[in-house]
């Protein structure tokens, strides 16, 4: 059973890392990139409780965060904190956080460290 | 006499004692005052006025809900069905809402319909949410069923109280089975749902005493938009 | 470049529509040709602003469509999809045709039918644009990037619940003295922040945005017609000149921005704005900025230039940003009191301003305006533009 993960890229030129994907290295401009697995620890730099949501979520609200993760990047996902504070120290784990009919899609979920 | 009076004994309910609705008044985002009251049998007539219009207007399911309500509370005048209750809201007196149900037992509340006639400012939230005020808080009821006519509207409700699925039990409304809020659910959500301060100041009550119905021109433009379109 | 000016303008009352997406285009667009007054002139292109036409309408090429409705044939046009800031982009794509000399008389109309479908699946249509892997996925949905923006905007400088009502009161106040405006329904601060029952009235959106910081869903069409100013200054009692155009692009996942409370690319542009035109924010008498959120209307101003950054709240409690204070904004009620049909935003804040600028308009009339500026916000911040116009006779 292969575990889904969400990938940044480093660029192979000049090192950096960023996600999302882009085809051009937007610091140094060159196209060629290794996947880095998004993983580890963060910092929650903000979040929300989202009340209108589309149709295939059925609860009442979605706690959406932006995390600046460890390894260098930033990155938005769902925030699994019953208490989450702008600052606060959180890690990467990958779950499901779409399902639209049959389909799962599994991303990225933030729960504290 | 006393025949008509015992044929009519055959067709009417036991009247049974329900303890009342104490009025309230709810701060509207306009900051408009709008009294949520219980209304008297004589008070129906006028409200069929203010409906009536309805009857035609596809849009937003506003004609099945109108039918239905208008059906409802004519029973309820001519005293044609059982521990039936309806509650209004009114803005300077003027007809903003109206929300109906009935006991269908000691524990089990029926709600039937909620109307808008004066839109966006909450007025449907807050009068479905009277309702269920009523049958937890002094009707004593531990649970109500609920079924609607509009999926949108319903969806909303069902996610924010949240509502339970009790398909064990088809609702009088017919068409699908009861979704329910249970008493615990109710007093759970009662922070974020349930508004509005008692009591009702006696200056404030008297400007609610009489119902009255919104202009013409007014609901048009609420209900059908500017150019009094029906679909 | 050729010098261009505004002609004529026109629009639908924004709201809730009874007809379709074409027949709205073409009411919007009678209405700026007959203030145009043409003549015998023809209009030689058309730019229809649109984004959702052919998922919500399920209608294409609606520009061609337009032209016929109109009979304006052999007339050049195409339909501009970007975002929220379809309008501004048709409208630079109009005012290029122009400037180029390949047209000497341009129709742009913007125009949205939102409400052929329910909230949900219009809520899902604006969260389109959003980053399909890294946001879409998540749930992620315009109010949610608004929110987290705002949460970290309070946090840093001091915008408080109080001064997000402000924009919207406000906003609606304006909008009640604007017969185009979807919205005529007063608010106040008791009613959505204050009193108990604020709770049930303005409940949370995204937080810590509520329902009164967002604008509502509206359909409706606006249009303006373009044309070169010396042909302009023939028939037109008072041609509004384009004085510039400014445009940027910013990331798509707005979590890669460097600063996230930083809207680049509402700088960029403006810089670039003000730059072509010769003109600085502080002259400026009227301005329409994007506020689909009301926290938008705030960060705008201060990224454009017309506040220091973190003290565009500071200026909007001093009432500097009333329709009788030094630097109106939204005198038509912006996009939470007017309306937000996407595709006709853009072209709206626009025909606000010329009606500004011509002294027409009415009861919100900004006394003495004879230079506006519009910020039209694509995506969330990642395409923006913005416009300066000068009325040509002052």
């Amino acid at each position: 059973m292969i575990e889904p993960s969400v990938y940044g890229n480093r660029c192979s030129a000049c090192g950096k890392v960023s996600y999302p994907a882009h085809h051009v290295c937007p610091e140094c401009g060159e196209g060629a990139f290794e996947p880095v697995e998004l993983a580890g620890e963060g910092t929650v730099l903000t979040y929300t409780d989202v009340y209108a949501l589309p149709l295939d979520y059925a609860q009442r609200y979605l706690r959406l965060g932006m995390v600046e993760l460890d390894l260098g990047v930033r990155a938005t996902g769902q925030l699994l904190d019953e208490n989450p504070e702008i600052g606060k120290r959180v890690k990467v784990t990958i779950g499901v956080v779409r399902q639209s009919s049959d389909k799962k899609i599994y991303g990225l979920q933030f729960v504290p460290v | 006499m006393s025949t008509g009076n015992e044929l009519e004994a055959l067709l009417r309910p036991p009247a049974t004692e329900m303890p009342p609705y104490p009025p309230k008044v709810i701060t509207l985002a306009s900051g408009e005052q709008m009294v949520v009251r219980q209304i008297e049998r004589e008070e129906v007539p006028t409200l069929l006025e203010a409906i009536a219009p309805l009857l035609w207007v596809e849009r937003d399911f506003y004609d099945i809900v109108a039918a239905r309500l208008f059906a409802e509370l004519l029973a309820f005048k001519r005293y044609r069905v059982l521990d039936e209750y309806c509650l209004v809201g009114l803005i300077d007196g003027v007809l903003a809402g109206i929300v109906n149900g009935r006991v269908a037992s000691p524990d089990v509340g029926m709600s039937y319909h909620t109307l808008t006639l004066r839109r966006g400012l909450r007025v449907g939230a807050h009068l479905f949410a009277a309702k269920m005020e009523y049958h937890v808080e002094y009707l004593g009821e531990k649970e109500v069923l609920i079924v609607a006519e509009s999926p949108i509207g319903f969806r909303r409700w069902m996610i924010e109280y949240p509502l339970e699925k009790k398909f064990e039990i088809q609702h009088e409304l017919g068409g699908v089975p009861s979704w329910v809020l249970t008493r615990e659910t109710y007093l759970a959500a009662k922070p974020r749902l349930v508004a509005g301060r008692r009591p009702v100041s006696p200056e404030l009550l008297e400007t609610a005493r009489k119902i009255l119905l919104p202009e013409e021109e007014t609901l048009t433009v609420q209900i059908l938009g500017e150019r009094g379109r029906t679909t | 470049m050729r010098q261009v000016a505004i002609a004529g303008c026109g629009m639908t009352k924004f709201g809730r529509s009874d007809v379709n997406l074409v027949e709205l285009m073409c009411e919007s667009s009678v209405g700026a040709l007959r203030h145009a007054d043409l003549g015998e002139r023809r209009v030689d292109a058309v730019y229809v602003a649109n984004m959702g036409a052919a998922r919500i309408n399920k209608q294409t090429a609606i520009a061609s469509a337009l032209v016929d409705r109109l009979s304006l044939f052999p007339a050049m046009a195409e339909s501009v999809e970007n975002g929220p800031a379809s309008g501004a982009s048709a409208f630079k794509n109009g005012f290029l045709a122009v400037a180029s000399g390949m047209a000497d008389v341009v129709l742009v109309t913007g125009a949205e039918k939102m409400r052929a479908v329910n909230n949900l699946e219009a809520t899902d249509f604006v969260a389109s644009l959003t980053h399909p892997e890294a946001e879409y996925i998540y749930g992620v949905t315009l109010p949610s990037l608004a929110g987290m923006f705002t949460r970290l905007y309070m946090k840093q400088f001091g915008v408080t619940a109080e001064h997000l009502a402000m924009v919207a009161i406000k906003n609606q106040e304006n909008a009640l003295k604007n017969p185009f405006a979807h919205i005529q329904q007063r608010i106040t601060i008791e009613g959505i922040l204050h009193a108990p029952e604020a709770v049930v009235n303005n409940p949370f959106v995204a937080d810590p945005l509520r329902l009164y910081d967002c604008c509502p869903v509206s359909d409706g069409a606006a249009s303006l017609v373009l044309c070169e100013l010396d042909l302009a200054r023939e028939f037109c009692p008072a041609p509004i000149r384009v004085a510039g155009i400014g445009q940027a692009t910013d990331t798509h996942a707005v979590h890669e921005r460097p600063d996230p409370t930083q809207l680049t690319a509402v700088h960029l542009a403006a810089e670039k704005a003000f730059s072509i035109s010769g003109l600085s924010p502080k002259e400026i008498d009227v301005v329409e900025l994007h506020d689909a959120f009301t926290i938008l209307e705030i960060a705008e101003s201060e990224a454009a230039g017309f506040f220091p950054k973190g003290e565009g709240h500071l200026a909007l409690e001093q009432g500097t940003t009333s329709l009788d204070g030094a630097l109106p904004i939204n005198p038509s009620g912006g996009l939470k009191g007017r309306g937000h049909p996407v595709g006709a935003t853009g072209v709206a804040q626009l025909v606000e301003l010329t009606w500004q600028l011509r002294g027409e308009a009415d009861a919100r009339q900004v006394k003495n305006a004879k230079s506006g500026f519009a910020c039209n916000f694509g995506g969330f911040g990642n395409n923006v533009i913005t416009t300066v116009l000068v009325r040509e006779d002052r």
